[in-house]
């Protein structure tokens, strides 16, 4: 093992932990930066552009002050801590904003970043809440408003070739991702959801390039861990949106469980379906970001005849990851006010009851001060499938 | 020699203890205390002193409770779900459904066989917890003890909308200025935490025998109100406060049993009987 190897896992930690550092080092040479929330901001076309995508992440352990000034507090917590710690300047290397029509907190927000930030670039994305033809014909020409707007930006037309090419690098990264979460399948695991979690979020605030080097060195350093460091202990899947922190991950953990698996925003919802290449550029990423994320934001056409059926296909994503890593049970995990998620609730319950899947449903604040309620509920739980 | 369990459940109001050998031989209930559970250990040493036990005659002690955490004096810590599954079932072995109604959280709990199947509780405030219920007896200037007597006195109970306890706080005591007799007023309130109780214990698919238990399972009221509500017959154990220090004993007791059966020795803690200190 050489030096290099045994600092990377404490080199992801540090960039986890100041999450804007890497970012104002590239942008103090010149580098300009493109602030997104969500996972249906296409970064491809970011990047394509010349730009560094920046993912927004918010902060568990900063109370929200700034930005409820101009916020209601029926928002959801994630957005309002994204943007009050945005207000709060901790984001001011980034020149640019686009944020897509994907929950209600952050379309309806969109106007308040805006003027708010008023940073030199600002887009929305307009995403279609359907997927049937005329909805994607609809994004296409959306996305190719953006591929220019971008451009304008930028100074240069953002060929189809520096498209691909930046599809190429992007696809990459997710093979690595999902390389990742093939350490998570042994029993115990190689790897642990915290650390999982920790390499993924400081992923999505990387130039890809620089993002993919940072996947191989940690996955050689990973390979190398022979036992797991972790005792076997109830599997662990959790479902819900976006989830940019650790400390959940980590209460779990310590709770006696091991997270091996997730249906996150941060996690395979993003990082696994993959843009397909050849074609027109922008008609493949019209239907990466429209069919193939799989979020409720988007309204999927009924699919058979039974209420079973229509889970099936919603939900079916889910009941495969749970059989591809071995799940004891799921924790769905929501922020409060979360719209596209809240809703739909019953549904992922029914799914995964149909399943025989025990599953803990957890509303939660944006902040750590819930972390003695959620232990017990968590605990609770535990014992419940464990025993 | 005998072998002695003891389970201690710290709630947030009240501290429980339960002392058992092959059934119950001593218990004792006490204030939790005000500074952060600093009178959990006094609460133990009474129901020792009750049977003339040493703290070291205890084979094995399990904590639970919200105070369960960094307990000196517990070997280990379990869920106060779990323990009031166990609990219950000692009492009732056929019981299905379990509403506990403790002071700063109310909780259902789907058991089958003494063990916890689902649950659920409540997830922000005090709402629906005893917490609430002393808030509006204390603006009432009533005992809590009295409270359920006086609604079930109420034949037509007040219609109070407010879920926040503040602001139900604030809304009974303008009923009471209206004139609403006492009464009807505290059938109102107790309705409205049926209400909600129930509404919450429903996402489980209720079965029965349904057993209520902690410290709103006293107030008779209440419990007519959610049996009105949730359409079952309620069964109260013999000290409702008692199940979760019982189920924790009991499951101490079943830790005992199987690693005497697995010719495993017992593993326990280097425990003693001090002051909890947290800070």
């Amino acid at each position: 093992m050489n030096e290099k190897d045994s600092d990377i896992l404490s080199k992801v930690e540090n960039y986890y932990q100041d999450y804007g550092l890497r970012a104002r080092e590239l942008k103090d040479q010149g580098q300009k930066v493109i602030a997104y929330l969500c996972s249906l901001v296409p970064v491809e076309i970011i990047s394509a552009a010349g730009f560094l995508p920046f993912r927004i992440r918010g902060d568990v352990h900063e109370p929200i002050t700034k930005g409820d000034t101009q916020l209601e507090t029926i928002a959801c917590p994630f957005m309002r801590s994204c943007f009050d710690v945005s207000l709060k300047r901790r984001y001011d290397f980034c020149e640019g904003l686009v944020l897509p029509h994907a929950c209600d907190s952050i379309t309806r927000t969109y106007s308040v970043w805006r003027y708010s930030l008023d940073l030199p670039y600002s887009h929305f994305i307009n995403l279609p809440h359907t997927v049937r033809g005329p909805s994607m014909d609809f994004f296409k020409a959306e996305l190719e408003t953006f591929r220019k707007s971008l451009g304008r930006f930028a100074g240069k037309e953002i060929s189809d070739g520096d498209l691909a090419e930046s599809i190429d690098l992007h696809n990459e990264n997710r093979n690595k991702a999902r390389a990742l979460y093939e350490l998570r399948k042994s029993d115990p695991p190689l790897v642990s959801g915290t650390e999982i979690a920790t390499i993924l979020t400081v992923g999505m605030r990387l130039p890809v390039k620089e993002a993919n080097n940072l996947f191989d060195e940690v996955l050689e350093k990973l390979k190398q861990r022979k036992e797991a460091p972790f005792k076997k202990a109830p599997r662990i899947l959790i479902d819900g949106a976006c989830v940019d922190n650790i400390d959940f991950f980590k209460l779990i953990e310590d709770s006696g469980a091991n997270v091996v698996a997730d249906s996150l925003c941060i996690g395979t919802r993003d990082y696994w379906p993959k843009t397909e290449v050849g074609g027109n550029p922008v008609d493949t990423l019209a239907h990466r970001y429209l069919d193939k994320i799989n979020c409720p934001r988007t309204y999927r056409e009924k699919v058979g005849e039974t209420y079973q059926e229509d889970l099936e296909s919603r939900f079916g994503d889910v009941g495969s990851l749970i059989k591809e890593f071995n799940v004891d049970g799921v924790i769905l995990y929501l922020y409060k006010y979360c719209d596209p998620f809240g809703f739909e609730v019953p549904a992922r319950k029914a799914y995964l009851d149909s399943l025989k899947m025990p599953v803990l449903y957890l509303e939660d604040e944006y902040s750590t001060g819930t972390i003695g309620r959620l232990r017990t509920r968590i605990q609770a739980f535990l014992e419940m499938i464990g025993s | 020699m005998t072998q002695y369990f003891a389970g201690i459940d710290i709630g947030s109001t009240m501290t429980k203890v339960v002392i058992m050998d092959s059934g119950i031989i001593a218990s004792n209930i006490g204030p939790t205390g005000p500074e952060q559970r600093r009178l959990a250990n006094k609460v133990m040493e009474k129901a020792l002193k009750e049977v003339d036990l040493a703290f070291e005659a205890i084979t094995y002690v399990v904590a639970t409770g919200y105070g369960r955490i960094n307990v000196p004096f517990a070997d280990k810590q379990i869920t106060e779900i779990s323990c009031h599954a166990k609990g219950v079932a000692n009492f009732f072995p056929e019981a299905k459904t379990i509403i506990e109604v403790g002071g700063q959280d109310c909780k259902g709990i789907k058991i089958n066989n003494g063990k916890p199947v689902d649950f659920v509780m409540n997830d922000k405030c005090a709402a629906g917890t005893g917490r609430f219920l002393e808030i509006i007896a204390d603006a009432l200037g009533i005992k809590i003890k009295e409270m359920g007597e006086i609604g079930l006195q109420g034949n037509n109970p007040a219609k109070i909308s407010n879920i926040c306890t503040v602001f139900a706080e604030q809304e009974v005591v303008a009923r009471l200025a209206e004139g609403v007799p006492l009464n009807d007023l505290v059938a109102g309130i107790l309705e409205s935490l049926a209400n909600r109780i129930s509404r919450m214990v429903n996402r489980l698919h209720v079965a029965e025998e349904v057993v209520v238990t902690g410290g709103g399972a006293k107030n008779v009221g209440l419990v007519k109100a959610l049996s009105d509500k949730l359409g079952y017959a309620l069964a109260v154990p013999p000290e409702p406060l008692l199940t979760g220090a019982v189920g924790a004993a009991l499951l101490g007791k079943d830790i005992a049993d199987k690693d005497l059966q697995d010719g495993v020795s017992l593993q326990t803690k280097e425990r003693s009987l001090k002051e909890i200190k947290i800070f």
